[in-house]
């Protein structure tokens, strides 16, 4: 039995499929004959032609599709013995790649579409095996290389052979969604400081400020507030070009301002997208991610501890 | 008695301690044997018994071994000098002062002074104008400077002369054509410069030889901070106030001085402490008042010959700063300690007869009061008069400018509805909605663009403003001033640290 086994695995491997064993063959034509059975049961008539087994294969007579007379099994793959059988599957796939495509011509490295590659920790993560810095760095460069394959020349399987190394989330192509101006002329901006929120409509119009409906001096006591919410549109002399409403919320009053600010920002570039550049050197294009740090157990507040008593 | 306690200043505090200085001789100022040169201690007899030789003496008793001494440099304490310390009242007068030149500034050599007809003149507006120096003393005596208005910043003082002003100056000179009686309100947000307009207002006063009263502050006279007496035979019962009513006599004199020379009294006042026989000046009946206890008399003599019928008499301008004061319940008790409305002051009753249109003055003339945000208490009485006046001047204005048939714009002010008591609501006083029941209102609003640029322009020429006046720079303060608040257009540019 277990040499019958290995001889169908062996001839599986060298292609002689068409050996099979004789005992599952006959066992296929008694169930089909039961089958017949039945089915001759149902109906009184009695069948024209009986079916016939077909004659009893004899396995000595397979014995000349033999090739060899002992054989092991060797494995698909000539990583399977490795530690890390997937990562070098692709690596060597890469590696067959970028001699084959040695040839074709390429294109500057600053022509070529910026990918986000998987960083080691995440390609272990993702192969599940323990990939080694220095295979991986080897195998980075020659996809590097490859990428450099002018896009019309570059190969279909190169494209299946470098996706695995993508990251997930391409960051670089996650392109926002570009603010409209809607049929009153006005764009939208949102921005956030601290634990306040602005929404501020920008319009065309003579400089004048309107938040929560208050004018500027009346929303702002401090001169700064008021100068800090308006300075995307001071920074790039826009102040009197631009009218804008704003509705803010949360916070106090340095949040609110600072807020604005954003806010004001990202509907100036609704209208004049080529500002960005010069408001994000004024500071109003990123969002100041620091907020109030949260309170700890055994803390009075963030890191302030009790006062020591002794005893 | 100075001396013994500067004799023992001479006893040094060691040696003193064993042997203190007999009371007696101390007090009778006789010098103790120390003061004259010999050690106090020496009195003591040398003694070789430890019982009775000093060191012995004080280690037995407190029962420790005096070891051996450590030099020890001993810190001084840390004494803060604060030098002289000011005088009382001198604080007080450091923040009172009203500067008027500032020699640092910059003269602006284009600045013209107001001349009689300049305020009222319509090609003035959005251009700033000097105010002349004979009125600078005038309107510094009737105390229409405020310290916190910026004077001190430039050469000399000047006003910008806004659309509000020539509406205001205008409607002063109608009424002084048909002798009447011109009864405003000045109102408007936190410093919009309602106090500025009624100064604008008594410059062109005493520019036109107008005679101006002016209570600088109506608190002054209902928060119950200067004396009062009832005034005996009102019904009902006033009070007269009489430092105040001197203060103000001594103020009308100085600022009127020229008028109230030429002006003279139709009848004698012989009960008086000076008798004033007809045709004196008034100027002399003003001088009258030296003392408190008759000032309210000359007071009232002052304003009966003022107010007299059937002789040349000038116009006369009544202004009154911080008018929610003035409409409140004062903080004066009766005998019975009751409440005193502040109607029943004579002093503010005058002014309250002046709002509700029961005075009568033989040459026309005004009454102005300016509301102020900053000081003043919640009157909602005054809140809803002027609102309803504001709207209901709105409609007559629309229902006059659609009886000369213009556009669609005024049937939408002529749809506003009049704001009506909460009738939820006690606070409100009928005294005072008698009163302002048909008073004009006049608000001062925020400047356009081409006021803020004259006004930028002067600072610049001034060197108080240190930067190019162009549409920028004027709508960036514009905008930072609150959309044209000019006294927040001045915070913003003037008064900021960076200059």
């Amino acid at each position: 039995m277990a040499s019958c086994s290995r001889h169908a695995v062996t001839s599986a491997l060298r292609g002689t499929t068409k050996a099979l064993t004789s005992r599952r063959q006959q066992s296929l034509e008694q169930q089909f004959q039961s089958l017949r059975l039945g089915a001759r049961r149902l109906s009184t008539e009695p069948s024209s032609s009986a079916i016939t087994a077909a004659p009893e294969l004899d396995v000595d007579d397979l014995e000349k599709f033999r090739l060899a007379k002992h054989a092991r099994p060797v494995p698909v793959s000539p990583s399977y013995f490795s530690r890390t059988p997937r990562f070098n599957d692709r690596y060597l796939a890469i590696e067959r790649l970028s001699r084959s495509c040695s040839h074709l011509p390429v294109i500057p490295a600053a022509d070529v579409v910026h990918v986000g590659w998987k960083s080691l920790p995440d390609l272990r993560r993702a192969f599940g095996e323990p990939v080694k810095a220095t295979d991986y760095a080897k195998c980075l460069k020659l996809i590097k290389r490859l990428q450099l394959i002018h896009p019309n020349a570059q190969p279909k399987e190169l494209g299946q052979a470098l996706e695995e190394f993508k990251r997930d989330i391409q960051a670089l192509r996650n392109v926002a969604n570009p603010i409209p101006i809607d049929k009153f002329g006005r764009a939208l901006g949102v921005g956030k400081r601290k634990s306040s929120s602005a929404r501020a409509f920008v319009l065309e119009g003579q400089g004048e400020v309107l938040i929560n409906g208050k004018t500027l001096a009346e929303y702002f006591g401090r001169v700064h507030d008021r100068e800090s919410a308006v300075w995307a549109l001071h920074a790039t002399e826009r102040l009197d070009k631009y009218n804008v409403w704003a509705r803010v919320d949360g916070g106090g009053t340095t949040g609110q301002a600072e807020a604005l600010t954003l806010a004001i920002a990202k509907g100036l570039i609704a209208h004049e997208p080529t500002l960005k550049s010069a408001l994000r050197k004024a500071g109003c294009i990123t969002r100041d991610r620091r907020t109030v740090e949260r309170k700890k157990a055994g803390f009075q507040k963030a890191r302030k501890g009790q006062t020591w008593v002794k005893r | 008695m100075p001396v013994p306690n500067s004799l023992r200043c001479l006893v040094r505090p060691s040696t003193g301690l064993p042997v203190s200085i007999p009371r007696t001789a101390a007090s009778l100022g006789v010098p103790s044997a120390g003061l004259l040169g010999t050690p106090l201690l020496a009195a003591a007899s040398f003694s070789t018994t430890s019982s009775r030789s000093e060191g012995a003496s004080g280690i037995a008793k407190n029962h420790h071994r005096g070891g051996k001494k450590t030099f020890t440099v001993k810190k001084k304490a840390f004494v803060l000098e604060r030098g002289k310390s000011p005088l009382p009242g001198e604080r007080k007068a450091y923040r009172k002062r009203i500067i008027l030149s500032n020699d640092n500034a910059l003269a602006v050599p284009w600045l013209t002074d107001l001349g009689p007809a300049e305020l009222s003149n319509e090609n003035n507006v959005a251009r700033v104008m000097g105010i002349p120096e004979e009125v600078q003393d005038q309107l510094r005596a009737s105390e229409a400077f405020k310290t916190t208005q910026c004077w001190r910043m430039f050469r000399k003082p000047a006003v910008l002369v806004r659309k509000e002003t020539v509406d205001l100056t205008r409607r002063m000179d109608r009424a002084a054509q048909n002798n009447e009686m011109l009864r405003l309100v000045v109102t408007g947000d936190k410093v919009a410069g309602k106090s500025l307009m009624l100064l604008q207002a008594m410059t062109h006063a005493f520019l036109n030889d107008w005679v101006v009263i002016h209570i600088p502050e109506a608190q002054e006279l209902t928060t119950a901070c200067t004396e009062y007496a009832p005034i005996p035979n009102t019904d009902p019962l006033q009070y007269m106030q009489p430092v105040y009513a001197l203060k103000l006599i001594q103020a009308i004199k100085k600022a009127n001085e020229k008028v109230l020379s030429k002006t003279f009294t139709r009848n004698a006042h012989p009960h008086l402490p000076q008798n004033i026989p007809a045709n004196t000046p008034l100027l002399t009946l003003a001088n009258v008042a030296k003392e408190s206890e008759a000032a309210w008399p000359v007071f009232q003599s002052l304003w009966a010959e003022l107010t007299a019928q059937g002789v040349a008499r000038p116009p006369i301008l009544l202004s009154i700063d911080g008018l929610a004061h003035m409409m409140k319940i004062s903080d004066y008790r009766t005998p019975a300690f009751d409440l005193i409305h502040s109607h029943d002051l004579a002093l503010v009753r005058l002014f309250a007869n002046a709002f509700g249109g029961g005075l009568k003055l033989p040459a026309g003339g005004a009454v102005i009061g300016a509301t102020s945000r900053s000081n003043a208490p919640r009157c909602p009485s005054l809140e809803l008069a002027v609102s309803r006046r504001e709207v209901e001047q709105r409609i007559e204005a629309s229902s006059k400018a659609a009886g000369s048939g213009s556009g669609a714009e005024t049937t939408a002010t002529a749809t506003e509805e009049v704001p009506q008591r909460d009738p939820y609501f006690r606070g409100y006083d009928d005294r005072v909605e008698a009163v302002l029941r048909s008073v004009e209102v006049l608000r001062v609003g925020a400047i356009d663009k081409n006021e803020a640029r004259a006004v930028m322009e002067y600072w610049a020429a001034s060197g108080m403003f240190r930067s190019v006046v162009d549409t920028k720079t004027v709508t960036e303060k514009w905008t930072l001033g609150g959309n044209g608040v000019l006294g927040e257009m001045e915070r913003a540019s003037l008064l900021s640290m960076r200059m």
